[in-house]
């Protein structure tokens, strides 16, 4: 079929050359304007106001130059959010990836009762991110969550009740795992579809050379996954860095800013100080981290499809 | 030969099938592990919901439902509740759902058809474009689409807010949709043009029919995204009459006085609805996040 559709469109190029084929161009035209109007312009708007000095209350924008990108560079707080940004997104690629890809190497071997295990495992994926939070912040409550039975019991010789999310040193490490837990079906279900694609007859010429289970997975899974684990991570990188709602409902940034990310203190610094320019120019900030991971995206898609057309 | 057979007739020896056995428990443990951290706290919230409050206030709260009480899912459909009625709540998020869903879904056509066909110049450009867009974190934007739509009096629109939800869903219901028109032979197109078919024609008699599943597949995708959106509804939105539901549960759990069998009970019906049709669609909307974005 491949090679039809090649010859197909060899012998149709000639007259493609002559006249110049409009069809998909008015097709994608309205999507262009479309996310121009919604994404584009918002944009173009976000760099305009961050020149500027716009604060509710405070009368029109007026001019002042890139006196905001001075006080960014010298706010502690920006400095803090984006440390905030990179430990949350560095644990979460790690801690949901990395259980997306045990879920998967679990469900791909055989065992009696595995598709009800998939759908289980797959859950959380579906969840929405309004009920997650809820849930979570009841399990976490200080003084009724289940958790606190949980950890008395592992950990008897405590006195009182952890504070959980308001715990200065806790906060973080549980927003990790809440994310991670709504997240890591995810890289689970596309990790397992790779697996699933490895052709059996590598591992039974495997089997016939004399390679252990733990060789085969060493020198046949593990290369084959290493694409996907690597793409996995990046979109990680991206989610985690976008990430709003399950941190800012369970913690709001606190306690004392120790989960407050770019996204939480953008919002914060807009709407609750009503400092619209400042929010934009910490908007801006968040476009360069953006850029820069979805060029690595790009460049390592480009690479895989190299490597995949050798 | 033979030492084959020796494997063959030890391996169906009781003492070799028993040693298999233990040597896959700790397969089970983990799997029962991570089913147990999975599907807990989904369990949790359900049987905060069904038991009596009372019980859900004791310490320590039993692990598993004492005695069943469906009063919650009742109470939040009374008026009398001041907080707001989650009803209305998912009534506006079904409301705003349909309409991400039947706008994204006529422009997802376009874009699918649009990438599904020959190469043309400035594909590439269009595809980057798409995947820019659903690289952006939705934060990023939300101040200056706030000042423009304040500017222009649009806030507190539903209208407004699916058009906005759309903008971001669009990319990845387009890749879904491409995906499936990718698996559809070229031969079948190229009959139909034979037999006189425009090529607008081909997409409505011939491409849309056959891709019922990923039709439906998008339009799960985009439902749910407006369903669960919050920062766009949590800043567009301000009249409590409009509230969709995730505004209206958050603003819920921000009150310290909600209690907490009904607030569950929200929760919950909350996401019946995604939990059965993510379930349904998964395989497209997996393939559409990843292949279909690696396909540029």
């Amino acid at each position: 079929m491949g090679v039809q559709a090649s010859v197909n469109a060899q012998f149709i190029k000639p007259a493609q050359n002559r006249q110049r084929d409009w069809l998909p161009y008015m097709l994608a035209l309205p999507i262009i304007i479309y996310e121009g109007i919604f994404i584009l312009i918002p944009i173009i708007q976000q760099f305009g106001s961050s020149f500027t000095s716009d604060i509710i209350g405070f009368g029109a924008a007026k001019g002042v130059g890139l006196a905001n990108y001075e006080r960014m560079l010298n706010d502690k707080f920006f400095w803090n959010s984006l440390r905030v940004t990179l430990g949350f997104m560095a644990a979460t690629v790690i801690v949901a990836v990395g259980a997306g890809v045990l879920a998967a190497v679990l469900m791909n071997q055989r065992f009696r009762g595995r598709s009800i295990a998939r759908a289980v495992m797959t859950l959380p994926w579906a969840f929405p991110d309004l009920p997650t939070v809820l849930v979570f912040y009841w399990i976490l409550n200080p003084s009724f969550g289940i958790a606190n039975v949980f950890i008395r019991f592992f950990m008897p010789w405590l006195t009182e009740n952890p504070k959980w999310l308001l715990d200065i040193n806790l906060a973080m490490p549980l927003v990790v795992a809440i994310a991670s837990w709504k997240a890591f079906p995810f890289y689970g279900l596309v990790t397992l579809s790779v697996m699933q694609s490895i052709p059996q007859e590598l591992y039974e010429a495997a089997k016939v050379d004399g390679a252990n289970t733990r060789q085969a997975f060493r020198y046949i899974t593990l290369p084959a996954l290493l694409p996907i684990i690597m793409l996995s991570g990046i979109l990680a990188c991206i989610f985690a860095f976008r990430q709003f709602v399950l941190i800012f409902l369970a913690t709001g940034g606190g306690p004392g800013r120790v989960t407050e990310t770019l996204v939480i203190s953008l919002y914060k610094t807009a709407f609750r100080s009503f400092d619209f320019s400042y929010g934009a120019t910490i908007g801006v900030s968040g476009f360069v981290v953006v850029f820069v991971i979805t060029l690595l995206f790009v460049y390592l898609q480009h690479r895989q499809e190299a490597e995949a057309a050798r | 030969m033979s030492n084959q057979q020796a494997i063959a007739t030890t391996a169906s020896s009781p003492g070799i099938l028993l040693l298999r056995w233990i040597r896959r428990i700790p397969l089970y443990v983990l799997v029962l592990l991570f089913c147990i951290i999975t599907a807990f706290p989904i369990y949790w919230m359900v049987v905060s919901v069904i038991q009596p409050v009372e019980y859900s206030l004791n310490y320590p709260p039993p692990l598993y439902p004492l005695a069943v009480d469906l009063s919650p899912f009742r109470e939040i459909f009374q008026a009398e509740n001041n907080l707001g009625r989650i009803d209305y709540w998912i009534g506006n998020s079904i409301v705003l759902s349909s309409m991400t869903t039947l706008i994204c879904l006529f422009l997802t056509v376009l874009g699918a058809y649009a990438l599904a066909g020959k190469r043309w110049r400035g594909q590439g450009l269009f595809g980057l474009l798409l995947l820019m867009t659903q690289m952006l974190p939705e934060a990023l934007i939300v101040i200056p689409l706030y000042a423009t739509l304040d500017k222009l009096n649009l806030k507190n629109n539903l209208f407004v807010l699916a058009l906005v939800d759309t903008a971001f869903i669009l990319p990845i219901c387009i890749w879904i949709l491409k995906n499936v028109f990718d698996t559809i032979p070229n031969e079948m197109r190229d009959a139909a043009m034979v037999d006189g078919c425009t090529r607008m024609g081909v997409l409505w008699r011939i491409m849309l029919p056959i891709s019922t599943p990923g039709l439906v597949a998008v339009g799960v995708v985009a439902f749910f995204h407006a369903w669960n959106e919050y920062l766009f509804a949590a800043s567009l939105i301000s009249n409590k009459e409009i509230y969709t539901a995730p505004v209206g549960l958050a603003a819920m759990i921000s009150m310290v006085d909600t209690p907490i069998d009904r607030l569950m009970a929200g929760g919950l019906l909350f996401s019946i609805f995604p939990l059965i049709f993510y379930l349904l669609v998964q395989r497209y909307v997996v393939a559409g996040l990843t292949a279909g974005a690696v396909k540029g």
